[in-house]
C-alpha cells in the first residue's frame, strides 16, 4: 500500500510537468489548429534560462522563474511573427516551420550553454515529509502548487477575459470571428506567447528534478505531446488529465519492469489510444480541419 | 477531424525524419584536412590518429575529458619532435553517443588510413566498433571499461584503465571488510557499463556469501526513480551500490536522499566526478565511497605535473578520464617510437612489449587488452575525493 501511494506521489510530480507541457501544445493547437513542434525545445530554452538566472546569476528561484517565463514568452511571440507569413499560405508549411525553429533553438542552446548541461540544485530546502510512511518532498508540493496556479490562471484567462473569449471564437470559426472584429493574428500571437510561457514554467520546474541539457526537450516534450494526445489534443482539461495520467502510467510502469519502463509506458499509451482514438476529452472545442 | 489527425501524423513523421537526417549530418560534421601535398613534400607524412567520442548529448563530459587527455599527450609528443621525425595528426569525430554513428565513423577512419583509433568513451559504442576495426587490423584503445570489451577475442582492442571487475573487487572488499557492512542494496542500469558494474559487484558479494537486500535494474534513459527507490527504501539498506553513468548516478543519489534513504552511496569512477557531485548536490554526495585508479591530481609528482599541464592547456581541472586517456595515448606513442612499421599487427606487438609507469599506475597489456590491474578507494568530503 505504501509502495502504491509512494509511486502515486512520484507520478503526480512528473505528471504535473507533463500536464504543463501538454497545455502549451494544446493552447496553440486549439487556437490555430497547428501542432507546434518547436514546443519541446521551448521547454528546454525555458529550463536553461531559469537555470542560468538561478544557478549562475544567483537570483532567487521565484525571480528566475518569472524572468525566464517573460523571456520565453517573447521568444514565442518572435516565433509566431517569423512564421506568420506561412500561416496565410498553408498551415502545413507553418508546421514544418516550427520543426525548423525547434532545431534552431537546440543549436542556439548548444552555442550559448554548450552540450554539458547544468545541474540545478533544489531551490527550496528539500525536506522529506513523512505522511504515514509515504515520503512527500517540499519541492514536489511546490511543483504541484505552481502547476495548479498556472492551470487556474489559464482557465480564468480563456473563460473570463475578452481576449480569451475572442481567441476561442477565432479558434472555432476564423472568418466569422474576423467579421466580428477579432484580430486573428493577435489571437495567434497571444496563443504562442502563452504556450511558450507555460513551457518555461514546465522547464524551470523540471530543472531541479532532472538535469538541464540541450536534449531535455526531447525527453519531456515527447511525453508532454503524448499526454496532450491522451487527454484529447486541443483540450485544456484534457491536457491536465492526460499529463497526470501519463505521469502515473510512467511511475507505475517503472516498478515491475523497471529496465523497460519507457517501452511499457508507450505500449500502455498506444493501447489507450486504440480504445479511445480522440483521447479522453475528445476534440470538443476545436473543429477547424 | 480526420485531416487534423493526418496532419499530426505527417508532422510526426517529418519530425522523425528531420531529427534523423540532422543526426547524420552533424555526426560526420568534422572535415578532415586534406593531406598536405603528398607529392614532393619535404617533411615526412604525418601519422593519422583518429579519436571517436561523444561531444554532444548527456555523455559529452566523458568525450571532452578523453579528448583533452589524448590531445595533451599528442601535443607534447609533437612539440618534442614527433614520432621518429613524423608529426602525429590527431582528428576528432563526434559519435553523439550513438552506436550507428560510431560504426560509421570507424569505417571513415579506416578509409582515411588511420594508424589507430582512440575511442569511444562509452563501452557500448566501443563494442560496436570492434568487429570493423579488428577486420581492418586497426588497433583500438577505448575509455570504456566494461568486461565485455575484453571478451571479444580480438588482439586489437585495448582499454585505457581497467574493467569493472577490478574496480568492483576492490570496492566490494572495502565495503565488506573495512566498512564491515553487509546490508547492501543495488541499483544499476542495463546499458553495457551499468550491466558490467552490476555483474561484477554482485559476483563479489556472492563470493563473500552476501545477498543484496534489493537488486534493481533501470533503463539508461530514465530520470525518475521513485518506484524502484521506494522498493529499495523498504529493505532499509546501510549501503546503496550505484552502477550508472555520472548524471544518472547523481540523480539516483539526489532522489534517494529526498525519499529518506540514508544509506551510504558506493560505486566506481562516476561517483567521484564533479558531474556526479553537482547533479546530486555536495550535501547528498558527502561520504560517498568510490573507487578509481586515479583519485586526485595530488597523488604524486607525475600527477601534479600532468594536472599543471592540463590546466595550462585547457583552463580546467584535470581528472580521472583525462588522466587515463593521457596514459593510453602515451603508451601508444611510445609503441610507435619503438616500431618502425606502424601497421596494426606490429603496433599491437609493440604496445604489449612495453611496461609503462603512468598516472594511474603500472601498465602491462595482456593478450585480451587489459593493462592496469589495481584501483584505489576514495571518500567524498565537501565535494572532493579524499584517498583512503
Amino acid at each position: 500500500m505504501i509502495y502504491f501511494l509512494q509511486t502515486l506521489v512520484g507520478g503526480l510530480g512528473m505528471g504535473a510537468v507533463y500536464a504543463l507541457v501538454a497545455m502549451g501544445f494544446s493552447i496553440v493547437y486549439r487556437t490555430m489548429g497547428l501542432v507546434n513542434f518547436a514546443h519541446a525545445d521551448v521547454v528546454m530554452i525555458g529550463a536553461f534560462l531559469a537555470a542560468t538566472l538561478f544557478v549562475t546569476m544567483h537570483l532567487p528561484f521565484v525571480v528566475a522563474i518569472t524572468l525566464a517565463v517573460l523571456l520565453t514568452a517573447v521568444i514565442g511571440l518572435g516565433m509566431e511573427r517569423i512564421l506568420r507569413p506561412l500561416e496565410s499560405k498553408d498551415l502545413n508549411l507553418m508546421l514544418i516551420g516550427t520543426i525548423g525553429f525547434g532545431i534552431m533553438l537546440q543549436s542556439v542552446a548548444i552555442v550559448i550553454w554548450g552540450s554539458f548541461g547544468i545541474a540545478v540544485p533544489t531551490p527550496i530546502p528539500n525536506v522529506p515529509i513523512d505522511v504515514g510512511g509515504v515520503i512527500v518532498t517540499t519541492y514536489q508540493l511546490f511543483v504541484l502548487a505552481v502547476a495548479g496556479i498556472v492551470m487556474l490562471l489559464l482557465y480564468l484567462f480563456l473563460d473570463r477575459t475578452k481576449l480569451g473569449t475572442a481567441m476561442q471564437a477565432a479558434a472555432m470559426d476564423r472568418s466569422a470571428a474576423t467579421a466580428m472584429g477579432v484580430n486573428v493574428s493577435t489571437s495567434n500571437a497571444v496563443a504562442f506567447a502563452i504556450g511558450s510561457a507555460i513551457a518555461a514554467v514546465a522547464g524551470a520546474l523540471v530543472g531541479p528534478l532532472l538535469y538541464v541539457n540541450p536534449t531535455l526537450g526531447v525527453y519531456v516534450g515527447i511525453k508532454g505531446f503524448a499526454a496532450a494526445i491522451l487527454g484529447g489534443f486541443g483540450s485544456i482539461p484534457g491536457a491536465i488529465v492526460g499529463g497526470l495520467i501519463f505521469g502515473l502510467i510512467e511511475a507505475f510502469a517503472a516498478g515491475p519492469l523497471s529496465a523497460y519502463s519507457e517501452l511499457l509506458t508507450f505500449v500502455v499509451f498506444a493501447l489507450a489510444m486504440m480504445v479511445r482514438q480522440t483521447g479522453i476529452f475528445g476534440e470538443r472545442t476545436v473543429d477547424r480541419a | 477531424m480526420q485531416m487534423a489527425r493526418l496532419r499530426i501524423l505527417a508532422g510526426l513523421t517529418i519530425a522523425a525524419l528531420v531529427a534523423f537526417a540532422c543526426g547524420g549530418t552533424t555526426g560526420t560534421g568534422a572535415i578532415a584536412s586534406p593531406s598536405a601535398a603528398a607529392t614532393a613534400s619535404p617533411t615526412p607524412d604525418p601519422i593519422r590518429v583518429t579519436l571517436i567520442g561523444s561531444f554532444t548529448g548527456q555523455n559529452a563530459d566523458l568525450g571532452n575529458w578523453m579528448w583533452n587527455g589524448v590531445k595533451l599527450a599528442v601535443d607534447e609528443a609533437n612539440a618534442a619532435g614527433g614520432v621518429n621525425g613524423r608529426k602525429i595528426d590527431l582528428i576528432k569525430y563526434d559519435d553523439q553517443g550513438q552506436p550507428t554513428i560510431a560504426t560509421d565513423l570507424a569505417q571513415r577512419a579506416i578509409s582515411e588510413k588511420t594508424v589507430m583509433v582512440y575511442g569511444a568513451n562509452l563501452s557500448t559504442l566501443s563494442l560496436a566498433m570492434i568487429p570493423i576495426l579488428t577486420a581492418a587490423k586497426i588497433p583500438q584503445i577505448t575509455s570504456g571499461q566494461a568486461p565485455a570489451l575484453l571478451q571479444q577475442n580480438s588482439p586489437y582492442i585495448f582499454i585505457d584503465s581497467t574493467t569493472s571487475v577490478v574496480f568492483d573487487q576492490t570496492l566490494a572488499k572495502y565495503v565488506l571488510n573495512t566498512m564491515k557492512l553487509n546490508s547492501i542494496a543495488m541499483i544499476s542500469n542495463n546499458g553495457t557499463y551499468g550491466k558490467g558494474e552490476h555483474d561484477s559487484f554482485l559476483a563479489e558479494l556472492t563470493k563473500a556469501g552476501v545477498t543484496p537486500t534489493a537488486d534493481k535494474v533501470i533503463a539508461p534513459d530514465v530520470k525518475d526513480f521513485t518506484a524502484v527507490l521506494t522498493e529499495i527504501r523498504g529493505t532499509n539498506p546501510k549501503v546503496l551500490f550505484i552502477g550508472a553513468e555520472e548524471v544518472q548516478s547523481g540523480l539516483i543519489a539526489k532522489q534517494a536522499r529526498s525519499l529518506g534513504i540514508s544509506a551510504t552511496f558506493v560505486g566506481a569512477a562516476p561517483i567521484g566526478t564533479p558531474t556526479f557531485v553537482q547533479t546530486a548536490g555536495v550535501d547528498v554526495a558527502e561520504g560517498s565511497v568510490m573507487t578509481s585508479p586515479y583519485l586526485s591530481n595530488d597523488t604524486n609528482a607525475k600527477t601534479k605535473a600532468f594536472a599543471a599541464a592540463y590546466q595550462k592547456a585547457f583552463n580546467s581541472e584535470a581528472e580521472f578520464h583525462g588522466a587515463k586517456a593521457y596514459d593510453g595515448m602515451s603508451i601508444f606513442i611510445q609503441a610507435m617510437k619503438k616500431t618502425s612499421d606502424l601497421s596494426g599487427p606490429k603496433l599491437i606487438e609493440a604496445v604489449r612489449s612495453i611496461t609503462y609507469e603512468g598516472l594511474l599506475g603500472q601498465f602491462k597489456y595482456d593478450e585480451v587488452g587489459l593493462g592496469l590491474h589495481a584501483t584505489q578507494i576514495g571518500i567524498l568530503k565537501a565535494g572532493k575525493i579524499v584517498a583512503q
